[in-house]
Parts: C-alpha cells; structure tokens; sequence
C-alpha cells in the first residue's frame, strides 16, 4: 500500500464520523525507485489531505524532511515534488495494519494488500 | 431479511464462485474493452482513478499519467492484480473505503450486474459517487439482456462456469482458458468464421471463443425470479407460470449419492443430461434452446415425475445455493398448483438446513456447480437507475458495447436546503 492510496482509505465501520486518517502500524515497509514524473506528482497534490500525508509518512518513519504545509508555488519547486513523490509513491507497507482512529477497529494489510471488508456486524 | 437474502445470494453465487474460478481467469482476462481504455487515455494526467471491482486488474496498466488503484472482494484475483504491480484493496463495493470526492474517474465495468436487488445496486452506484468528485465521471458496464440475436427471457440469472477447453474446440488462437459461458457464444454461432476479436463481443470480459451447433445445445441458463419480486408476496401468486422458465434436470444415473448432486465429471454428464431437453437448433439463431420452456421436455419429464425428478431439482436448489427463491422448487409439475408460497419457502428452507456448503466433489467440481447470478439489464434500466435514483450523478452518454449496456455520468453537486 502506497502512501498515496492511503491517502484516499478511511474507516467506514458504521456510526463512524471521524473515521480518517486512518493510523498505520506498519511491520514491514519497502521503499522502491519509482519513476519521477514532476506534473504528475504536482497535480497530484491538490488532491492529496496534506496532514494525513505528513502524519502517514511520519508514522512509518519517512517523513525525512517533508514540511508540515504545503509550500508556496510548489509546482516548480522539483526539489520538494521530488520529496512528495518519494512519500507518496515510492514508500509501500507490505505488512501491518490500518486503524480506525475513532472505533480502534484494525484492518489488516497483508501482502501490501490493505482488507477493507467489514464484517456482517460493522455495516 | 431481504438485505441476508441479497448477501446470502450473492456470496454464494458471486463471491464464492469467483473465487474458484479465479485462477482461470487471469490467463485470458488480459484484454481490456476498447472504450474503456479510450476512457482511461482520456483523463487528464494527474487524475486519481478507482477501478471499483476491479477482478485481476486487467484496466490498472492503462495510462501511466494517472493514478490507479482497485478493488475487489474476491483474494485471488486481488493477489493477482497486486502481482502485476497494482495499487488493489479488498472492499465490498456497497462499502467503500474511500473518503468523499476523491477520485478524478470511476470504472464499474462488469459488476453491479453481479447485485441482486434494484436496492443494493443503487446503493453500489450511490457509494462509487460519493467517492467521486464533483465534475469526475464514471463508466458503468452491465450485461445487456437484449443480445444481438436474442434476449435473455428473464432478467435474473445463474450462469453456470465451465472452464473445460473441451466446449470450444477449434479457437484461432491457443487459449490457456476457456469458457462456454459467455453469451455472446451462444448467439455468435453463425459467426464462428469471423476474426475472434480481442475485446471481445461477449457480455462479461471472457474472450469469445467460436461455437459450434454441438455447443449451443450444451448452454444452460438457469432463470430465477429477481429477489426483488421474490420478497414482493402480492405477486408470487404468478410465479406459477414462470416455472417453467426452469429447467428441470434428471440426475444423472447411478451418480447421484442421497440428496448430494454431485456434479462431478459431470460437468458434461450434467450437460449431456440436460442437453436432451433442448430441442437439437435447426436454425441458426433460433433461441429455444438456450431458453428451455416446458414444452422442450424431452421424454424423461413425461408428466408423472416421479422421485426422481423431485430430489434432482430440489438438489440442483441446493446446489444453487442456500436462497429461497421458490421458482427453483416450483418446476415439480402437478405438485406445485396445490403448493403454497409457504410451503415452496418452507419446502426449499428444510432442503437448506441440510446443505452447509456446496457438495465438495474431487476433479471436474469448478466445473459443474459454479453458477454465477446475473441481473441482466434491458434497454435504458441502468440510466434510468442513475436519473430516478442517483441525483448526484448526470447521465453524459449511454450506448450498447457488444453485449454490455454502458453509461458514463457526470458527478455534479446537488445542493440541499
């Protein structure tokens, strides 16, 4: 699971409200050479909850130095896209778990495959 | 009670069944629908796009400018896509784990045919659009009930699997798997000269193998009553009539032990069984042999069925899985006018306690006792759905893709006060 699409997941356990971002713990993180695409990762971070970004890659421990708010004209900026990209798309968590920052409940990732099935008493 | 019966279907006769069938899918599942692609090499660079059931991941390559990722409740597709290099989440799509307005784009290709009320595909279609942000589009894909040459008589259906290679001899290209299920081979026999093409014509993504006359007898389609009409007391009192839209089958001789049907080797000693009830196609294209109606019988249905019948189609229930729907239990002849509702669900709820889970036979078990459900859609249902249902969603285009009814919506935002 990229950070990227973590930034997408969300806890939807029922009678949950405050179910993003959900906390990574993970066991297991690979970091893979990705290619850099500069107006990809650049259109990309409008998109992104920049907190949530932050807060992932400072959960796994890669957050380097990834500034807390977005900088200003950042789309020329490639030194900092080059930061973003390596968060977003070149961090993966194989192994851990996704957790639901209000009801607790954990999902599993496994195979850097995140389960996001609820059980029959969660929906 | 309803939303069980849904669950319960459709785990048993989409879940389940993908799940068996997977590993034969990702050999010939490789090639994606050309609109689709077309779709997806349209989007702006940059866009984040959900492939929402996504199978094995077959759209996930297209255009690498945007940012892809997919899900699916079945593992081993799942795991497939995700060795291919996929971005792959396992979720179900009446429950999607994604935050409101995030995606650029949505693809629903070839599954919400897969739900088995109006209800839950709406709700599907609903939750694809919460995911979506205003001005995102998303392209749907169903399997049409009108086909080129025929339609399906009914709209809900168990489609049975057979991976065996057997059913479509003579394929121009060597297929690591094949499949006699798709529709379009049933209906494409007269083409069977024409260039098999990559995208294939067939309703579910399946590569069109050619037919030949043998193989339209071996079809069989399994017709149900929607659950929707099921659960809708007021008119079953007709479902009388519909049973005959069932095929009732003889169980195979000497192989069936007690109430077990067991399918195993089957898969053709089922088919040839049945076979014998479709009158052999004089015509091409004629379509009474993939519809069997009562007056197909062949002479192993005379009136007068004795046990034989009855414990093979209460069977063949059982083996359809745990779900009453009583137009599977009414095919018993006479019996069934004196029967009440009552009695057919009651009848059908003690045949289910008895079976915990399908009959677990040795080889040639995927091949018989896999029917997948299918809600087919007719002409204007699916954008229909969306413009009666769906008030965040703008139909933009609807057209017909081989088999397949295909709309694309627009996300717009719909103000409340």
């Amino acid at each position: 699971m990229k950070l990227l699409t973590h930034n997408m997941l969300t806890s939807h356990v029922k009678g949950v409200t405050k179910g993003y971002p959900l906390l990574i713990k993970a066991t297991e993180v690979k970091v893979n050479e990705v290619e850099f695409n500069p107006q990809f990762v650049s259109r990309m971070i409008p998109k992104l909850e920049w907190g949530a970004l932050v807060q992932a890659a400072e959960e796994l421990g890669h957050r380097q130095d990834l500034p807390g708010e977005l900088v200003q004209d950042y789309e020329k900026n490639e030194d900092f896209l080059k930061k973003v990209h390596r968060v977003l798309l070149e961090v993966e968590v194989i192994e851990g778990c996704l957790q639901c920052p209000e009801s607790g409940r954990e999902f599993p990732i496994s195979k850097g495959i995140p389960n996001m099935l609820l059980n029959e008493d969660e929906v | 009670m309803m939303e069980e019966a849904a669950s319960q279907l459709e785990r048993d006769h989409v879940h389940n069944v993908y799940d068996k069938i997977a590993p034969y899918f990702n050999d010939s599942r490789y090639k994606a629908w050309p609109k689709v692609r077309q779709f997806l090499l349209e989007l702006q660079p940059g866009s984040i796009v959900a492939d929402i059931g996504c199978g094995n991941g077959k759209y996930l390559h297209i255009n690498k400018d945007v940012f892809k990722l997919g899900c699916d409740v079945c593992r081993p597709l799942v795991d497939f896509a995700w060795s291919q290099g996929h971005e792959v989440q396992m979720c179900d799509g009446l429950h999607l784990p994604y935050r409101d307005s995030c995606f650029d784009a949505v693809l629903s290709i070839a599954v919400i045919h897969h739900l088995s009320t109006k209800e839950r595909r709406i709700r599907a279609i609903k939750e694809m659009a919460r995911t979506l942000r205003v001005g995102g589009r998303i392209m749907i894909y169903v399997w049409a009930m009108e086909q080129k040459r025929r339609k399906f008589e009914k709209q809900d259906i168990f489609v049975p699997w057979n991976p065996n290679p057997q059913f479509l001899p003579g394929l121009n290209k060597p297929r690591r798997r094949t499949t006699a299920q798709s529709v379009s081979e049933a209906i494409d026999n007269t083409e069977k000269h024409r260039k098999v093409r990559s995208t294939s014509s067939v309703a579910d993504e399946e590569d069109l193998g050619r037919t030949t006359p043998q193989q339209r007898t071996h079809k069989l389609w399994f017709f149900s009553r929607s659950l929707d009409s099921v659960f809708d007391f007021g008119s079953l009192g007709i479902s009388r009539s519909s049973s005959r839209d069932m095929s009732t089958l003889s169980s195979p001789t000497g192989e069936n032990e007690g109430n077990k049907f067991n399918l195993s080797g089957r898969g053709r000693g089922l088919i040839k069984q049945v076979s014998s009830f479709f009158s052999p196609p004089s015509v091409i294209g004629s379509e009474e042999d993939v519809f069997v109606t009562e007056q197909h019988k062949g002479p192993n249905n005379s009136g007068g069925n004795g046990t034989t019948n009855n414990s093979s189609a209460v069977s063949l229930v059982q083996e359809c899985g745990s779900l009453a729907l009583p137009d599977l239990v009414s095919l018993q002849g006479e019996d069934l006018k004196q029967s009440g509702d009552e009695r057919d669900g009651g009848l059908l709820g003690e045949e289910l306690q008895e079976s915990t889970q399908s009959p677990q036979g040795s080889e040639g078990q995927v091949e018989g006792s896999c029917l997948r459900y299918y809600h087919v859609f007719r002409e204007g249902e699916l954008a229909e759905l969306i413009a009666n249902h769906v008030e965040e969603l703008h139909v933009k285009h609807t057209y017909f893709d081989h088999a397949n009814w295909c709309v694309v919506a627009e996300k717009v935002q719909v103000w409340k006060i």
